[in-house]
């Protein structure tokens, strides 16, 4: 419990405050037809695919609460959309323990739709209903799709943060 | 880093604390609220590094990328200033004018509140949000739910309140609702140039092709031109009569000179999300069939439930559908406020009733 806590976190917080302020003054500036890519939640999935669901949920959960303490959203509901994000991300450790880019990215795609979905989701379940409409899955299949082309770039960095060391394999000696 | 915990429980320990956060939060919790505090000062310093490291970029690629389009847009603004200049005279003498009468009338209006100006410093992140951050806080005496109104009218409200920082719930945020009333007059179609969306009115409330045409009174004059709101519960002479059902008012005001015929539908205003037009809902369900037309001025409707003064203009009414099987009828507004394009806004130093905060 310890190590979950002092461990990554000393890395999580800074990194996530830095791609915080990256989404808010870069990202939803400048939206693609409405639509705001998400950054955060791109290194969430990254973190995700990168270190395995367990770890994924972790840095879902603090980006998460970053977000949601620097804007209008119930604390915890980020946290929680994200933590789902990455947790699904992370299920790419289940088919592999060193997955290659494009599988990651494969995963990293399926785990941002998740958290992007799962947003209006838990806005309802917290009676702030109004945003699950037709049009939402435009938005989740544009940000899931900028997630799952920035997660070969931001995987290192998300290893990193997670304090997960890539496998190295070596042939076995006769 | 896993090690004494499983999947399963580290999962589980994810979802109940966010669902005790969540339920801290909703229950207004002061603790988080000073946290909240806390952390906006912390990132601030953060997303000022990383403007000054993100602008210059951004600058040389609009510079690249959109300099003709800049152009374009500079002369048809100038083209837009000089037809103001003339409508702006006046709008001028009009309030002026209004001013006067509620004065006369001992009336109150909007005009009684201070505001404090303010520059939008950022969007919201989220693509289920629709808020923006301005640059006045608690420090200035801005407080949870007062109105937002730019130079075309009212914007949204103030929904988290810190120091130096403030957000503001947009209008078009399905969270979003307000008292409004509908000001017409029967018979009279409005200018057809008020269904373009683009149209604005003044602060005032007035409507600039309104402005153009006569508002003084003469012995030879009769004039149809709806009056403000506060004018309305004026008792004139004797030849007034004044017709109340439900929630729709029809009062009928005539002097031996004017005779001006209001008719004032209120209702509820809530927003659709994303860049959809707002909804409106009538108190009295059969009136926005019949009295409400495309072109209609909507403002805010005050009242001790209302979270605005009366009187500051919202939007028009670009939609009248009636719905199958229903007496009601589906009306559309579209604000008079770009909310895409935000910089400067005022905040209305008017705290609300703190019941009609909730939503």
């Amino acid at each position: 419990m310890r190590n979950i806590i002092l461990g990554p976190l000393l890395r999580l917080v800074p990194v996530g405050l830095i791609a915080l302020s990256i989404q808010r003054v870069v990202f939803a500036a400048h939206p693609i037809g409405d639509i705001k890519l998400q950054f955060v939640l791109a290194l969430v999935v990254a973190a995700g695919a990168g270190g395995g669901s367990d770890r994924g949920a972790v840095a879902g959960f603090v980006l998460g609460l970053l977000y949601d303490a620097s804007g209008n959203t119930p604390l915890g509901l980020m946290a929680l959309s994200y933590g789902l994000a990455g947790m699904t991300a992370g299920y790419v450790h289940s088919f592999t323990p060193d997955p290659q880019w494009w599988l990651a990215s494969i995963f990293a795609f399926f785990g941002a739709a998740v958290g992007e979905t799962a947003i209006p989701v838990a806005e309802v379940i917290t009676g702030e209903d109004g945003w699950i409409t037709t049009e939402i899955w435009v938005t989740v299949l544009v940000v899931a799709g900028f997630s799952a082309v920035m997660c070969p770039l931001l995987m290192p960095v998300g290893r990193w943060m997670m304090g997960v060391k890539r496998k190295k394999w070596k042939a076995m000696l006769e | 880093m896993f090690s004494g915990l499983s999947r399963r429980r580290v999962l589980l320990l994810v979802v109940l604390t966010c669902v005790l956060l969540i339920t801290l939060d909703k229950s207004g919790n002061p603790v988080i609220g000073r946290v909240r505090s806390v952390f906006a000062r912390v990132v601030q310093p953060i997303d000022t590094a990383v403007e000054a490291v993100a602008l210059p970029i951004e600058r040389a690629w609009n510079g690249i990328a959109n300099y003709d389009d800049l152009e374009r847009e500079n002369e048809a603004l100038w083209d837009q200033i000089q037809h103001m200049k003339g409508n702006d005279v006046e709008a001028r003498s009009a309030v002026l004018e209004y001013r006067e009468l509620l004065k006369l009338n001992q009336l109150t209006s909007k005009f009684q509140y201070d505001t404090v100006a303010a520059q939008v410093v950022g969007d919201s992140p989220s693509n289920f949000q629709n808020t923006v951050e301005i640059s006045v806080g608690s420090s200035q005496g801005v407080g949870v739910g007062m109105p937002v109104t730019d130079g075309a009218g009212l914007i949204g409200r103030i929904t988290k309140v810190f120091p130096d920082r403030s957000i503001v719930l947009l209008l078009t945020d399905p969270q979003f609702s307000v008292p409004a009333q509908v000001l017409s007059t029967p018979g009279v179609d409005p200018p057809t140039g008020s269904t373009q969306p683009t149209q604005s009115t003044t602060l005032s409330g007035i409507p600039e092709s309104d402005l153009t045409s006569s508002t003084t009174s003469s012995t030879s004059t009769t004039t149809t031109l709806p009056l403000p709101p506060e004018l309305t519960p004026i008792e004139s002479s004797t030849s007034s009569t004044q017709v109340a059902s439900g929630s729709s008012t029809s009062v009928v005001v005539g002097t031996t000179t004017t005779i001006v015929e209001v008719v004032r539908e209120t209702g509820l205003l809530e927003g659709q999300g994303n860049d959809k037009p707002m909804l409106l809902r009538f108190v009295d369900t059969t009136s926005s069939v019949t009295n409400v037309k495309v072109g209609a001025i909507v403002d805010t409707a005050g009242g001790n439930s209302g979270l605005a003064p009366q009187g500051i203009p919202i939007g028009i009414i670009t939609k009248v559908q009636k719905q199958l099987g229903s007496s009601s009828a589906l009306v559309e507004v579209t604000p008079n406020a770009s909310l895409k394009r935000l910089n400067f806004v005022a905040v209305v130093l008017f705290q609300p009733n703190p019941s009609a905060i909730g939503k």
